[in-house]
């Protein structure tokens, strides 16, 4: 660190400090502390028209020789928090050459990264001084979203001391998987700044945010989490629901069932109460959405087979395309326990088995000779 | 020619029932030729198989005599599988060839193991010579072939053919050697080599059942990940049997293989089984008797029995058969509170569920001096849709909750199979990688985590996380425990192959006896991933220095239980210091320069 600090202030003498001025961003044009424009690299969503005031908190950051940092909430027009944000100025250094980094950074409710802004007149630059192009800043927003980067556990020095590589013969020894992940996920020229970022982004300040969010948590924020499209936000109001506000929201957790990631999916069908697997309103939305959610999940869903209604084995019975080998088995076990095959259903299968394209019409054939035995 | 043979003998004896019908296990083949016998999948499909593994390039042919008992006409069948049924051609074709005559059935064609009608032929001498002709290189298999004179295929279903081959052979119910040892180690992984060799050296007399040619397990250079973790107490014995930290898939696996192989051999008192598969452990009032093992080629058979039996098998399967506790799965959060807030549902789920870290299929390629061309693999786009590589790593893993890392596996290997060939099309696709070709594939499954033994006390992620000391610390380790899970379940545009780790740093933890035997098994230890651990706790010590000190350890253990004549449970009651000190002691003996 010392090294760096003596680097930085050569750095600021040689160049004077005045020409540091605080830039402004580029979509704050409203002449005061907000955020009226969607951030250029964002993840959450921004409805037209929103318009959001900043306001100080206690947060801050701690940005390498610059000190403290402040960390302000923007809120909207009911003065509810929606993000967190910090006009981070940093010295980036690699081989005895500093530069600062200036970029504004948001974050969730939860801590999670949201996005960021450049100033057009810092824009951010690379060890050879040239500036970021276009694709650089979306590289970079790419990194900031993956909370689970490789840079995490890694110090700097062992990002770009390259591993001894043993030649011999037999398949590319050259590498393993830690240098090429991390030239994979870096901006090119540009490792210093992205590790920089990385950390301030995913630094402490995550917790911190989470922890105030908290204290005012209340139930029309659980809901405007439920409401989103951010999986963050999902999985925590999901967790936060009681089974009565399962109930009331179904539709729009089914709505999410359908459209999130499999990791929300995998949760909503392990956490739905009881009471919709007794309820045909309740749990025939999750069913719809068979065909269209992933494996993991279908076989979730598929767990529940001894609780569905007629109607709902029918619709499954023509879904057997979209099922692999072990989930026809459940189904066709389910059936062959259940010991009631309606005609319908029954027909399915038959069509199914004598198909001359499905993989796995011989399950549906075997199972067939058997129950007519 | 001995399962030939055999069935030759009860031809002259049973001749009402089949005639003259002929069953030739392809595993034992006189000739395999470029083809591999695979035994690891016989709980699901019931015997090894021989299989085409040429990474796209046609093997040569497998060979074997067949000694026809009369000159006539026979049906044949050959069982068989398509591995990947779809709208394209079967990857892994083949023909069968008797005497001169090939045949234009081309086989490899079901969608599941079954048998394939070949054609009838007309017999006319007394020996005659049978060929596989392997057409694609894309892992054609050929569990048997069978000659009838009635033109009825033996069943398709596993399990009525197991009954069935039971019946043809006429095997008995139980093998007809059997062989004493003071210890049965069953499992030739690190942790199983390593309780070997401790053993050994306090003067018991050892038998290690291993179903494979070499030594390793995973660390071996037929799967060649690297060994991590430390040596805690056992450096001396460990150092006979790790890796050096290659990348994962390096061919200098080979050099570590040598020196493993070398060092086991070098031990009297441990007979070596190799290409041994145990399929059975019978216990009585909770003590196993015996394990019951096949040669995974000839089909010969011993029976093993013992006062005392370590399973290093990694899916726990000698524990399975003889009734022991087992979990396999992800426990619930709540279970044993490893939560990890960051990670929540990755980490450890609010319900119990059956996902587990997955298994991986590593391989490599290389560039070459002249222009390489490689096949079109239709059938492996599905899996690898977009994604391009030259070689794998330990992130090309898989698991996927409706397939179970043991009764799955072979699709699991299957699915990586497709994932390798599909992404090494697409990036030969680039005319940078026009001189490249695939260099080595496995084709071993390379798991992490299956069943989990249940011992008196189950290491969770909060032991490590403590570092707790525990009074029977007999495994110490500092490596981060890391935790696997597929990246598709956070982007379902990531390639279901891929993995990710999340690592927590821990303080040096330790790993206490009580989870290194079983808690309703008598005389039953296990060390490796199949020892007493939760889903979490494994992420740990489930690398290899680790599970070879958890079998030095037991190894150690063992050799108390003979000298007092009582079950691992006792040792920890009753003889806990001499043990510590026995584990102790293993510090101070010097190791050889040559070991060095």
């Amino acid at each position: 660190m010392n090294y760096k600090a003596e680097i930085l202030a050569f750095f600021f003498v040689a160049t004077g400090f005045a020409q540091f001025d605080i830039p402004t961003p580029i979509l704050d044009q409203s002449g005061q502390n907000g955020l009226i424009q969607r951030p250029e690299f964002y993840i959450l969503d921004w409805e037209y028209g929103t318009r959001l005031k900043e306001k100080p908190t206690s947060l801050s950051i701690e940005a390498d020789s610059m000190g403290l940092q402040e960390v302000n909430v923007l809120v909207n027009s009911e003065e509810r928090p929606i993000i967190y944000t910090s006009d981070v100025s940093t010295p980036v250094c690699a081989d005895g050459d500093c530069r600062l980094m200036e970029i504004r950074l948001y974050w969730t409710l939860l801590g999670a990264y949201a996005g960021f802004d450049y100033y057009r007149n810092t824009p951010l630059t690379k060890h050879d001084h040239d500036e970021f192009l276009s694709a650089d800043y979306l590289k970079l927003h790419q990194l900031l979203m993956d909370n689970n980067s490789i840079l995490k556990h890694k110090k700097i020095d062992e990002l770009v001391d390259k591993p001894k590589q043993p030649k011999t013969e037999g398949v590319d020894a050259v590498a393993g998987a830690t240098i090429k992940e991390v030239k994979e996920s870096v901006v090119r020229g540009a490792l210093y700044s992205c590790y920089t970022a990385w950390h301030l982004v995913h630094g402490p300040i995550k917790d911190a945010i989470q922890r105030r969010t908290l204290l005012s948590l209340d139930d029309t924020m659980v809901l405007r989490m439920l409401g989103s499209s951010n999986t963050g936000y999902q999985l925590f109001a999901l967790k936060r629901l009681t089974e009565n506000e399962y109930e009331a929201h179904y539709l729009r957790i089914a709505e999410i069932f359908e459209s999130s990631i499999p990791l929300v999916r995998t949760f909503i069908v392990k956490k739905l109460p009881d009471t919709f697997w007794s309820s045909e309103k309740l749990q025939k939305p999750f069913w719809k959405s068979f065909s269209k959610v992933d494996i993991n999940s279908r076989s979730l869903l598929l767990d529940h087979l001894g609780e569905v209604p007629e109607s709902v084995l029918e619709g499954l019975s023509v879904e057997l395309k979209n099922m692999t080998k072990n989930q026809i088995k459940v189904f066709l076990a389910h059936l062959e326990e259940s010991k009631r095959v309606s005609s319908s259903i029954q027909a399915n299968l038959e069509a199914f088995s004598n198909s001359d394209t499905e993989t796995n019409a011989y399950l549906v054939k075997i199972y067939m000779e058997d129950f007519q035995q | 020619m001995k399962l030939i043979l055999a069935a030759l003998c009860f031809c002259l004896i049973s001749c009402s029932i089949f005639s003259q019908d002929i069953l030739i296990e392809a595993e034992s083949f006189d000739n395999p030729g470029g083809w591999v016998i695979d035994p690891q999948f016989v709980e699901q499909m019931g015997s090894p198989y021989l299989m085409a593994h040429g990474m796209g390039e046609p093997v040569q042919n497998a060979s074997t005599v067949v000694n026809f008992l009369e000159t006539r006409d026979y049906h044949i069948w050959v069982r068989t599988m398509n591995w990947v049924p779809g709208e394209w051609e079967a990857p892994g074709r083949f023909q069968l060839k008797v005497g001169e005559t090939t045949f234009e059935k081309v086989l490899g064609k079901r969608s599941s193991w079954g048998w394939e009608y070949v054609g009838e032929i007309q017999i006319k001498v007394d020996s005659e010579k049978i060929e596989l002709i392997d057409l694609t290189g894309f892992n054609g298999r050929c569990d048997a072939i069978y000659f009838s004179t009635q033109k009825v295929a033996p069943p398709d279903s596993a399990k009525k053919l197991a009954k069935w081959r039971t019946v043809f052979t006429q095997e008995p119910n139980a093998p007809e050697e059997s062989e004493a040892y003071d210890l049965v180690v069953v499992g030739g992984g690190i942790a199983g080599c390593a309780a070997s060799i401790a053993a050994a050296e306090q003067g018991l007399k050892v038998a290690l059942i291993h179903d494979r040619p070499v030594l390793g397990g995973n660390a071996s250079s037929e799967i060649r990940v690297h060994t991590l973790g430390i040596y805690g107490h056992f450096e001396r014995i460990l150092r006979k049997l790790d890796t050096q930290h290659y990348p994962n898939g390096s061919a200098e696996a080979k050099l570590d293989q040598k020196k493993r192989d070398n060092n086991v051999k070098s031990y009297d008192n441990i007979d070596l089984y190799l290409n041994w598969r145990a399929y059975d452990a019978v216990a009585k009032n909770d003590t196993i008797r015996f394990v019951d093992a096949r040669h995974t080629s000839s089909g010969e058979r011993k029976r093993f029995s013992a006062p005392y039996f370590v399973d290093s098998t990694g899916d726990g399967w000698i524990g399975y058969w003889a009734g022991a506790k087992f979990s396999y799965g992800r426990e619930s959060v709540d279970t044993y509170g490893e939560e990890w807030e960051e990670w929540g549902e990755l980490w450890s789920p609010k319900e119990a569920d059956n996902a587990v870290m997955g298994s991986s299929v590593l391989w490599g390629s290389k560039v070459t001096d002249t222009e390489q061309k490689y096949p079109e693999v239709a059938w492996a786009m599905p899996v690898a849709k977009e994604y391009e590589e030259v070689n794998g790593e330990w992130q090309w893993e898989f698991s996927r909750n409706d397939l179970n890392q043991i009764d799955d596996a072979e699709e699991i290997r299957d699915h990586m199979l497709r994932a390798i060939y599909g992404s090494f099309a697409n990036a030969k696709k680039h005319p940078e990688n026009s001189m490249r070709r695939l260099e080595w594939v496995s084709y071993l499954v390379g798991k992490r985590e299956s069943r989990r033994l249940v011992g008196d006390h189950v290491f969770t992620f909060n032991d490590a996380k403590a570092g707790t000391k525990f009074p029977d610390a007999v495994v110490i380790e500092t490596r981060e425990v890391d935790v696997h899970y597929q990246t598709v379940l956070e982007d379902e545009k990531n390639p279901d192959f891929i993995s990710e780790a999340l690592f927590y740093k821990t303080p040096q933890y330790y790993i206490p006896y009580r989870s290194l035997y079983s808690k309703n098994i008598n005389n039953l230890f296990m060390a490796g991933r199949n020892f007493s651990t939760s889903h979490a706790g494994l992420g740990g010590p489930r690398v290899m220095r680790t599970t070879g000190q958890m079998g030095a350890a037991v190894g150690l253990a063992a050799s108390l239980c003979k000298k007092y004549d009582v079950n691992p449970r006792e040792i920890y009651a009753r003889y806990l210091n001499e043990y510590l000190n026995l584990i102790e002691a293993q510090r101070y003996i010097k190791i050889p320069e040559s070991k060095q």
